[in-house]
């Protein structure tokens, strides 16, 4: 069966009146969720589980990855509204998400991800429809060395997303890759920088970190005088992008939607590097890059057509492999063998219905999204009308409610606390966040992948230019490195663009 | 509309969160008046979350009282359990545990907020599940007696990839490396995913993973199943034989069970394991869990201290003779 054939077929599974509805409340559950600071989606599935057994496997996969992919289209609302990211892929979204509300451009920022989002769930629905064999060969032909080349690629592509001082981004970036040092050694066991916490053990929690620098910071930076303010904004635009906001993020929204797919695929990692690398891409070659950071509204279309894509893409390998490439695919993946259905490469041809229809309903999903959602955008807007001092207590424990529900631990709150003091102080020096919570998020990848590669080749580090990827990789982090830093290069690239 | 969303978010959030909080200090005339809670010591989705809250269901039923399971992730497993050695021991804070946990982890590290002797009351063992050894295609070895010879041909030429450092499958290799003096390379994961992507790559040649994520891939023909690490084969791979066949003495299963803190009163105890064990004996549990690739046990309390007793001496010496080091 073609895969055009298999997607027809799907359809009809997709439309079955139980399937709808089953498809209708897990994207309306995950949007809920998303919206909430901190809920994951892991938690809220492993929760549900049980009741889906009275479903028949279909229904109830419909309704888990309902809960998925709502819950990332859910959280770019948080960051938008509240400067709150929730997972990692809403963490960019903030920058220039928050900055529109904070204009007054909140309905257009939201609209846009929605928009972006609905096209990329189209889009990469078609591409995995169509080309699942070959992506899924594209994956497994990266080993530990092409990811470490990706991983130092993402991490210069940090220092793209600074808007002020390189050595500045250069700093947190390293004080990011140094917090993500805490917890256990994972090629050995020995644990690192944990004062003999026990809670440290694992690390730090990526919820904690970026709640902490984001949205906690902003409200301590909020209370702080000189920059008070009663609302988020004073004034609200139209929550319709206009002509020429839509002209902009078509690009965009194209550009974000094709890496997302690609990046998507790869377990580990990839799927996070998805929406970093859109936004780096755009504020790359963007005409005037000193618009990203200030509202720009291509920072909002990019990044999130980029995470939707990867969040539908990267179910490719565990439903044509059986392997998961992230904590959500593998509790789903648990979910399908629970009821008799085993996901892995047979799951195609034993069982097609539940295989397109499942790809199906993410298109029908998609479309929910943009209705459930699109009538919200106005609603959602208005609550930055809302004074501080009634927000401010709300998103607190919204913040508190959600770090604690990630894993069960008062100590996290502890951190939380930490974390918003160091995101003031560090905004009061005039460093970002962006680029410390891509180095901390790139961290533990880089380190894993790197000792990996050096362990299987034993110890030869030419594996890394000899290797055609990753010696091509590295060449454009090493490209990217060079014009991002040499200032008089810069300078030229600037004018030749004007011309 | 919008308090409309507020109030539905809340009720979602609570609903996650639903946590016990009302203690009462009335006496307990009957055991249970109020939620139980089953402490999971790690992350939703794992075997453990499996088992507990499917036990979970049927002991709500049985008992009249929600019980509640609680994720507590953290330093393998130590951050929950600890937890649960320091909860009232009234039976209503129990946990469940697999075998790294309370046979295994004492070995390796040094600090752990618990010790299981002291600390814990077996309640059920609840199932065990064997590893898979895996091979890539590409390893020219068909049977576990030409595997061996083909290590030992080439020391240092094959790598197998396992879950994690301290994992089972990293002890399931030392294990091996230790009884066949074979010399084959140790690569940790995060997780059994990347692990076998790697390993159907080739980027690896060998690992012991779990067997129902492991056994899709032999089945579909992607890589070679040379052996299960129980003593007997397991009904859902027939056809691979125990690795204890040609290498003797290789007993590796991985298991889980109920625990209760040590100063549980007895008739308690006794209550909450013949909860436990009836719900682990449902035909529907059953059904799924077996699916899902565990040997359901569902034993008594004696039973399983004793069990855990064997498997921590067992494990002691496995892991002295592999020289498994975690902690320097």
């Amino acid at each position: 069966m073609s895969g055009l054939e298999g997607l027809l077929q799907g359809f009809q599974t997709a439309f079955a009146p139980g399937n709808l509805l089953a498809c209708f409340v897990g994207t309306l559950v995950g949007t809920m969720i998303g919206v909430l600071p901190g809920l994951g989606p892991v938690a809220t599935i492993a929760i549900l589980l049980p009741a889906t057994y009275h479903l028949d496997p279909t229904s109830a996969l419909i309704m888990l990855a309902g809960i998925y992919y709502g819950a990332q289209y859910g959280g770019s609302t948080a960051a938008i509204l509240l400067n709150l990211p929730g997972e990692a892929s809403s963490v960019v979204t903030c920058i220039d998400g928050y900055q529109m509300a904070r204009q007054g451009r909140a309905g257009k920022a939201l609209a846009i991800a929605a928009i972006g989002s609905f096209f990329a769930g189209c889009v990469a629905t078609v591409l995995i429809a169509l080309f699942s064999p070959p992506l899924i060969s594209m994956a497994q032909s990266f080993s530990a060395v092409e990811y470490t080349a990706l991983m130092v690629l993402g991490l210069v592509g940090a220092m793209v997303l600074a808007q002020g001082s390189l050595l500045k981004a250069f700093a947190v970036t390293v004080l990011g890759l140094l917090l993500s040092l805490v917890g256990t050694d994972p090629e050995v066991g020995t644990r690192r920088m944990t004062l003999s916490l026990p809670d440290l053990y694992d690390g730090i929690g990526f919820v904690v970190v970026a709640m902490g620098l984001f949205g906690i910071a902003e409200i301590l930076r909020n209370i702080n005088g000189a920059q008070s303010r009663a609302l988020v904004a004073d004034k609200l635009d139209k929550p319709w992008p206009s002509g020429e906001d839509m002209r902009r993020s078509v690009g965009p929204i194209w550009r974000g939607t094709a890496l997302g797919s690609l990046l998507g695929v790869l377990p580990g990692g990839g799927a996070i590097l998805s929406s970093f690398a859109a936004y780096a891409l755009e504020k790359r070659i963007a005409r005037d890059p000193t618009r990203f950071g200030n509202g720009a509204i291509e920072g909002v279309a990019a990044p999130e057509s980029a995470n939707n894509a990867g969040a539908q893409t990267s179910f490719i390998p565990m439903l044509t492999l059986g392997i998961p490439a992230n904590a959500v695919m593998a509790l789903l993946a648990g979910a399908l063998i629970l009821r008799g259905v085993t996901p892995g490469p047979n799951l195609i041809d034993d069982r097609p219905d539940l295989f397109w229809g499942v790809i199906a309903s993410m298109w029908l999903g998609n479309l929910m999204l943009l209705v459930i959602n699109l009538p919200l955008v106005g609603i959602w807007a208005k609550l930055l009308l809302v004074p501080y001092r009634v927000l401010f207590p709300v998103i607190l424990l919204l913040c508190c409610i959600g770090v604690y529900s990630v894993n069960n631990n008062t100590f996290d709150l502890y951190l939380l606390a930490a974390f918003g003091l160091l995101g003031f102080i560090l905004a009061a020096l005039g460093f970002e966040a962006g680029p410390l919570v891509l180095g901390y998020v790139l961290g533990p990848l880089l380190e894993e992948n790197f000792r990996r590669a050096l362990s299987l080749a034993d110890g030869d580090g030419s594996v890394f230019l000899t290797r055609p990827i990753s010696a091509g990789v590295l060449a454009i982090a090493l490209l990217l490195l060079v014009i991002t830093v040499l200032p008089a290069v810069r300078r030229q690239r600037q004018t030749a663009f004007q011309e | 509309m919008l308090r409309r969303m507020f109030i539905a978010a809340g009720a979602v959030s609570l609903a996650v969160l639903a946590t016990p909080a009302i203690v009462t200090p009335a006496l307990a005339q009957k055991f249970p008046d109020r939620p139980i809670t089953i402490v999971v010591p790690y992350g939703p989705g794992g075997t453990n979350d499996i088992v507990a809250r499917e036990v979970a269901q049927k002991m709500q039923e049985q008992f009249g009282q929600p019980v509640v399971v609680e994720n507590k992730p953290g330093a393998n497993g130590a951050l929950g359990t600890g937890f649960v050695a320091r909860a009232k021991p009234d039976g209503y804070t129990i946990a469940i545990a697999p075998s790294s946990v309370l046979a295994i982890n004492q070995w390796l590290y040094k600090d752990l907020p618990y010790d299981v002797e002291k600390d814990f009351q077996p309640l059920s063992l609840a199932g065990t599940t064997p590893n898979i050894l895996l091979v890539h295609p590409s390893v020219p070895a068909n049977t576990l007696a030409e595997f061996i010879a083909l290590a030992k041909a080439k020391p240092g030429s094959i790598a197998y990839a396992s879950m994690g450092a301290g994992s089972t499958g990293h002890l399931n290799g030392e294990l091996f490396k230790a009884l066949t003096g074979a010399d084959i390379k140790h690569v940790p994961y995060k997780g059994s995913g990347p692990a076998l992507n790697d390993l159907l790559g080739g980027q690896v040649q060998a690992m012991f993973d779990n067997l129902p994520t492991g056994i899709v891939h032999v089945k579909a023909g992607k890589l070679k199943g040379l052996g299960v690490t129980s003593l007997k084969p397991n009904p859902m791979a027939p056809e691979i034989p125990p690795v204890a066949n040609t290498v003797k003495g290789f007993d590796a299963t991985a298991w889980f069970g109920f625990i209760a803190p040590k100063a549980t009163p007895r008739p308690v105890v006794d209550q909450l394991s013949a909860a436990i064990i009836k719900a682990l004996n449902a035909p529907d549990v059953r059904e799924r869990l077996e699916k899902g690739g565990l040997t359901v046990v569902a034993s008594k309390p004696e039973e399983f201290a004793a069990f855990i007793r064997a498997e921590k001496v067992k494990w002691g010496e496995v892991v002295k003779k592999a020289n498994v080091k975690i902690e320097q």
